[in-house]
């Protein structure tokens, strides 16, 4: 009786070399994630970034209308730099100075130009034994 | 405070006992062994196992031919084969049992 | 009394260190006694459990503030279930949830096995117990919900948006289906420790296994309900990491529920299964640890926590523990049945596996490639959406195909000829299906397209199956339809329980294809008085209302909704400011949901900003078939009951393989 060889396992490592490819191909096109970066450093990037800070006033304008126009900051604060941030789309109801936000968007003339509807806010959450920060 | 010491005690308790059952119960027991599968009875599992593997498959391959899931020739072709694994894994299974045939060819 | 509590978590701590030790030495040297003994522990440490659950419980229901726990997660004026509720809203009540559940299902399981399967059962034991120990250490010595203040007058409460019926049941839900998946681990283990290289423990597990993964299914939906109706951004589902982190498990469970019936079919995949079970149950490990220490930085877990660190060494532990079992024992677990056709239904089932299995590590990459990254080249990223979506597609759209192709396949080898007698009926729908939709626009999405052919596909096959095997019940015993179909479904219960389930995913897919890629959208600011359009709906703001009460000030629109010239009712949205003693007001947005229920459909109205002229800005989604999802959680529950259901034939014919609890040995 002749014994053939199972196909299962070149049907495996087919499988998992074009699961690999096709990653490859995915991340090499579209890019292994936004770079989240602080506040401070938003100057020494180009392109989209992903900027996670604390909300600094004075907060001017309208998201839904013209724009919101507000400052952020390093969270860790060792840096007093600000970047001036213009976003446009829907507003988190936890927004308010004072609150960290995570916002995306790209510098554009000195101002971080956010991706409309990308903000996220950062809460205390109900799974805080509210440590004091390291 | 004195409630907590209490229950708490009572539980720490209970759980002790519990825990000593097994030797309070059997304090001297004829045989405290348990029983590990020998090579034979493996062996029996496993030709158990395959006797119903093929059983069963050989009960799908009805149901599915009854229920037109697998037209006439496949059946045929199928037919064979399976019950030819069927035979031999009920012939392996012997009702003397494998103790008796270890190696042994069939009488 | 948290004297009491804390006390009984050392006592629930010394009794699985007890089961663990005295267990693994009952295994290794036989003693039946002290195998009974470690059993008992078990059953003890539940019992302990229990006490400290008591204690907690009635804490939270008697405003014990002196508990810190309790000051922190409720307070006097909360209503009386999400007061119980609060149990499990912070850390430490939710891992003593997690131990609970541990321990009720270690005891359960020891227990329904102590005359079956002795050999493989006391190496269950000091597995499930080495579980019990890490987790009830984590609550003695780390983060436990015993701790004691001086009782503030009142305490801190629980969010808003938590106080929500989907929230208080998707925890529970979640957990019994994370630590569920603990069993079919310990006897995996257990097997490869005995030497076990028989199906005992996959028998022993199925219903464990299903149950676990029912529940886990049914929690992620919950939490996605919640999530469409509470938190209300339009959505149900934002791959965030904690999400993903329940999602993982369930995917590898989901893979690890059909490749068993691989080896039970053919005895083949051993190895593959015990990997899979492994990758479930440490999966499920790291969920809970996303979840609850601050290592990924999403929307929900921003606390850096003592229990971070301890928890990875947890899942270093299990993953290196598996690991060395699986090896060890790999040269038993070789199988000698091979994979004889690529078009079979065993081939299917593989490649089920390997979508699955590809879906769930891709997520897995998602979330851990922001760790990795900031670890290791101090750069963090995040990783977005499109990802996800894009492999959600790749790996997804294949797997609802396979979903009906499957059952239409024999086992073993399918001929060519008889796949396209099967795929005939289901194929034609399909083909027909696709065509009237593209003339009816849905091209416009090609994913959404390819979905919703695929779906038909799978129905029609599943309806097919149904009808088929009804008819040769009829033909056997000359029954009515509803009978046949009964008595069919009642002696094919895994497979028609199943097939039940399968339509649920379909739904679950129109649902999921019909909300994202046909929806529609529309926003812009109005005065009362004026309207906007979305899809063919036209709302009209009418007024804005205001309303106190003791929680919260509550701020509505009234929206009036029209389709097609025809009046449909109003609908109110807007945002709930709540009375909260602290720094932070906490504020809400309230979603207005208006459902169709003959199509599923839904108009979604959000009031972004209230403005103090009057005017709103509102933003509005039209969801098609959205409400399938949901229909889907219910079909879902009921397959998995039909599948779950017991049988005693079944149970007999393995008590006869088995040769257990006093049955003949297997004859003629």
């Amino acid at each position: 009786m002749a014994r053939k060889r199972s196909p299962a396992r070149l049907v495996i490592a087919l499988s998992i070399a074009a699961v690999l490819a096709v990653f490859l191909l995915y991340t090499s096109i579209a890019g292994g994630g936004t770079p989240s970066v602080k506040p401070s450093e938003v100057r020494s990037q180009t392109g989209t970034v992903s900027v996670a800070g604390l909300v600094v006033g004075p907060v001017t304008g309208d998201a839904y209308a013209g724009g919101l126009r507000f400052k952020l900051r390093d969270i860790k604060g060792d840096s007093p730099e600000t970047v001036a941030v213009l976003y446009k789309g829907s507003v988190p109801d936890l927004f308010k100075i004072g609150r960290h936000i995570v916002v995306d968007g790209e510098l554009k003339n000195g101002t971080f130009v956010a991706s409309p509807g990308s903000m996220v806010t950062k809460c205390p959450s109900k799974y805080t034994a509210v440590k004091p920060p390291a | 405070m004195t409630a907590a010491l209490v229950l708490g005690g009572v539980l720490a308790v209970a759980c002790v006992i519990l825990v000593a059952l097994p030797f309070l119960r059997e304090p001297d027991p004829a045989s405290d062994d348990l029983h590990a599968l020998t090579a034979a009875e493996r062996d029996r599992l496993r030709l158990a196992e395959e006797r119903d593997r093929a059983l069963a498959a050989l009960k799908e391959l009805e149901a599915d031919h009854r229920a037109g899931r697998v037209d006439d020739t496949d059946y045929r072709a199928s037919l064979g084969p399976l019950r030819r694994e069927a035979a031999e894994a009920l012939a392996a299974l012997d009702p003397a049992g494998p103790a008796t045939r270890q190696g042994q060819p069939p009488p | 009394m948290p004297e009491l509590g804390r006390a009984a978590l050392v006592i629930t701590l010394g009794l699985s260190v007890y089961a663990l030790v005295a267990g693994a030495a009952a295994a290794t040297l036989g003693r039946r006694r002290l195998a009974h003994s470690a059993r008992n522990a078990l059953i003890g440490a539940f019992a302990s459990t229990v006490v400290a659950s008591v204690v907690l419980a009635v804490a939270f229901v008697r405003d014990d503030f002196s508990l810190t726990y309790v000051a922190d997660h409720s307070n006097r004026s909360l209503g009386g279930v999400y007061k119980l509720s609060a149990f499990w809203g912070g850390q430490e009540g939710s891992l003593l949830l997690w131990l609970l559940i541990l321990t009720g299902y270690s005891a359960l399981a020891v227990w329904l096995n102590r005359r079956r399967a002795r050999d493989l059962v006391v190496w269950v034991v000091p597995v499930l117990a080495g579980i019990c120990v890490g987790f009830s250490w984590l609550l003695v010595a780390v983060a436990s919900p015993f701790a004691v203040q001086a009782a503030p007058l009142d305490g801190a409460g629980l969010n808003p948006s938590l106080q929500n019926p989907y929230m208080m049941s998707h925890p529970p839900f979640l957990y019994l289906g994370y630590v569920g998946l603990a069993v079919p681990f310990a006897f995996a283990m257990g097997a490869l420790l005995s030497g076990r290289t028989d199906e005992r423990w996959i028998v022993a597990t199925r219903r464990w296994t299903l149950l676990a993964w029912t529940a886990l299914g049914i929690g992620q939906l919950l939490g996605a309900h919640w999530a469409y109706v509470e938190v209300g951004w339009g959505g149900y589902y934002a791959w965030d990491p904690v999400e993903n982190a329940a999602l993982m498990p369930f995917l590898a469970a989901t893979a690890f529920l059909h490749s068993v019936m691989i080896q039970e079919k053919r005895g083949m995949l051993k190895v593959w299964n015990v990997v899979l079970v492994s990758l479930a149950f440490c999966l499920s490990l790291f969920g809970t640890f996303l979840t609850r220490s601050g290592v990924v930085n999403s929307i929900h877990s921003f606390t850096q926590s003592d229990i971070g660190p301890w928890f990875l060494a947890f899942i270093i532990v299990a993953v290196v523990v598996a690991t060395a079992l699986i090896l060890w024992r790999l040269p038993l677990l070789r199988s000698t049945t091979r994979l004889e056709s690529l078009v079979s239904r065993e081939a299917v089932f593989l490649y089920n596996n390997l979508l699955l299995v590809a879906l769930c590590l891709t997520i897995l990459w998602g979330v851990a490639w922001p760790i990795l990254s900031e670890a290791v080249r101090g750069q963090s990223v995040v990783v977005g959406r499109p990802y996800y979506d894009f492999f959600l597609r790749i790996f997804g759209l294949p797997l609802l195909l396979l979903m009906g192709a499957g059952p239409l396949i024999a086992w073993r080898r399918a001929s060519w000829r008889g796949l396209l007698r099967t795929f005939a009926w289901p194929g034609g729908i399909a083909v027909g299906t696709g065509i009237v939709l593209l003339a009816l626009g849905a091209g416009s999405s090609i994913p959404g397209l390819i979905a919703y052919t695929f779906s038909a596909f799978v129905l029609a096959a599943i309806a097919l199956e149904f009808v088929r095997g009804t008819r040769a019940r009829r033909a056997l015993s000359s029954e009515s339809w509803p009978v046949a179909l009964a008595s069919l479904m009642g002696r094919n219960r895994r497979r028609y329980g199943g097939y039940v389930v399968h339509a649920a995913v379909v739904l679950l897919a129109l649902g999921i294809a019909g909300s994202s890629a046909y929806d529609s959208v529309t926003e812009g600011k109005l005065a009362p008085g004026q309207s906007l359009a979305v899809a063919d709906y036209r709302l009209t703001y009418q007024k804005l209302t205001e309303r106190d009460t003791d929680h919260a000030t509550e701020v509505r629109a009234l929206v009036a909704v029209q389709r097609g010239g025809k009046d449909l009712g109003t609908v109110e949205a807007g945002k709930n400011s709540y009375k909260i003693a602290g720094p932070d007001p906490q504020v809400s947005s309230e979603v207005g949901i208006r459902t169709n229920y003959a199509t599923g459909e839904d108009l979604f109205v959000i009031a972004e900003q209230v403005n103090d002229n009057g005017t709103v800005y509102f933003r509005v989604f039209v969801k098609p078939l959205v409400n399938l999802i949901w229909l889907a959680g219910l079909v879902f529950l009921f397959g998995s009951v039909i599948a779950l259901w017991p049988d005693a034939r079944e149970e007999r014919r393995l008590a006869v393989r088995y040769g257990e609890a006093g049955s003949p040995a297997p004859s003629r």
